[in-house]
């Protein structure tokens, strides 16, 4: 399915077939004609996965599969609806976020998805090598909503990197954030994780921000990204994430283009920088955009 | 070729970019390298509004092929 050279990932397809024996024809697909950097890439991932899940990574591949068929749910509704089922916050927290066991299963299938998932992965890819790379030395980081911890523990491991934070609404996130910056061997002092809403924020500013997969969460995004706008330093730069026309059990706003992630950060105060529109596994951007396909909107913002 | 089975393969070809010469009952996602479980879920709903019908959820997973897409359409319309 891969070339030789790629162990880590070689062994984690292993591992993800032997768990969903009928998704082996799309993780062909998902790596055929992907070039070296990407396959490095999807190598160093495999191993990120394997040390965040210690020894749940069975688990991990199994509830990617669990994943994998309550997307297809949320896909048929969308369909036929063109719209996302949910569109309050109070029902997603009903249905979902506090519904442990059942957000327990939905985190560990969305970790293996950063993988699976070819727009995850090269998102990932632009945090790093677009957004990271591109700070001056020193730059303060904050990340609201960092999850599992992958695209902070990039920002507190870069070269030059400043000192960093992660907010949260939920104490359960933030726990599940500081477990996974250990088992990347983050050190607890290395990053400050705090209990603070955006809307509701200190007086403090950041020279960078990033903002991944939270937009489409929320009732009020352009109000969410307002308040970033206040938290970025003059000259700072933010880093949003936003999934386009991608059905999930606790999205609420749904964007149609990727362009419209970037017009509502325009609206919000932001100069756009650059993006990356990253179509869904298979697909070329022009095919996504026709059949309105998922597509990542990964978008670096300025003050 | 059915009259059904015509459409079908002009939705198919509208999904999948080409393939329209080539469809038969007997095409199935293992003949299209796009069609995985997400594709196979905008054809059938692509379908039920060619037609004006739904199918449940298990029916939209169970199909092995084209042919069994038409028979369903057929026995939905004639309910």
């Amino acid at each position: 399915m891969i070339p030789d050279g790629y162990p880590n990932l070689s062994r984690a397809i292993a591992m993800q077939v032997a768990a969903f024996p009928e998704h082996e024809s799309y993780l062909a697909r998902r790596f055929a004609g992907e070039d070296a950097a990407a396959l490095t890439f999807a190598d160093e991932l495999a191993v990120v996965i394997e040390r965040l899940s210690g020894d749940e990574l069975a688990t991990v591949y199994r509830d990617y599969r669990w994943l994998s068929d309550i997307v297809l749910e949320e896909e048929i509704f969308f369909r036929r609806h063109g719209r996302y089922r949910l569109t309050r916050f109070a029902d997603a927290v009903e249905q979902v976020y506090a519904n442990a066991p059942y957000m327990a299963r939905y985190m560990n299938g969305l970790l293996a998805s950063q993988l699976w998932w070819r727009n995850h992965s090269e998102v990932m890819r632009y945090f790093r090598d677009a957004f990271i790379a591109g700070h001056a030395p020193g730059a303060s980081h904050l990340e609201v909503g960092p999850g599992h911890g992958l695209l902070l523990a990039i920002a507190a491991t870069a070269p030059g990197h400043g000192p960093c934070e992660g907010w949260d609404i939920s104490d359960a996130s933030l726990a599940h954030s500081r477990e996974g910056l250990r088992r990347l061997g983050i050190a607890d002092e290395a990053v400050a994780l705090r209990k603070i809403d955006i809307f509701d924020a200190p007086d403090a500013q950041f020279q960078s921000i990033a903002f991944s997969e939270v937009l489409e969460h929320l009732e009020d995004p352009l109000g969410a990204l307002r308040a970033l706008h206040r938290l970025l330093a003059p000259g700072g730069r933010l880093f949003v994430n936003a999934p386009v026309n991608s059905p999930a059990p606790d999205h609420l706003h749904l964007f149609r283009a990727p362009e419209e992630v970037e017009d509502m950060m325009r609206s919000a105060g932001f100069t756009i920088e650059s993006s990356l529109f990253a179509p869904c596994t298979g697909a070329t951007l022009d095919r996504a955009r026709r059949l309105t396909l998922t597509i990542s909107a990964a978008v670096i913002g300025t003050r | 070729m059915s009259e059904t089975l015509t459409k079908i393969a002009d939705v198919i070809a509208d999904l999948f970019d080409d393939h329209a010469d080539t469809v038969t009952r007997e095409t199935s996602a293992a003949d299209i390298e796009d069609w995985d479980s997400l594709a196979n879920i905008q054809l059938v709903v692509m379908v039920e509004r060619q037609f004006g019908i739904q199918f449940a959820t298990s029916e939209i997973q169970g199909f092995r092929n084209v042919g069994d897409l038409v028979d369903a359409v057929d026995r939905k319309r004639t309910a």
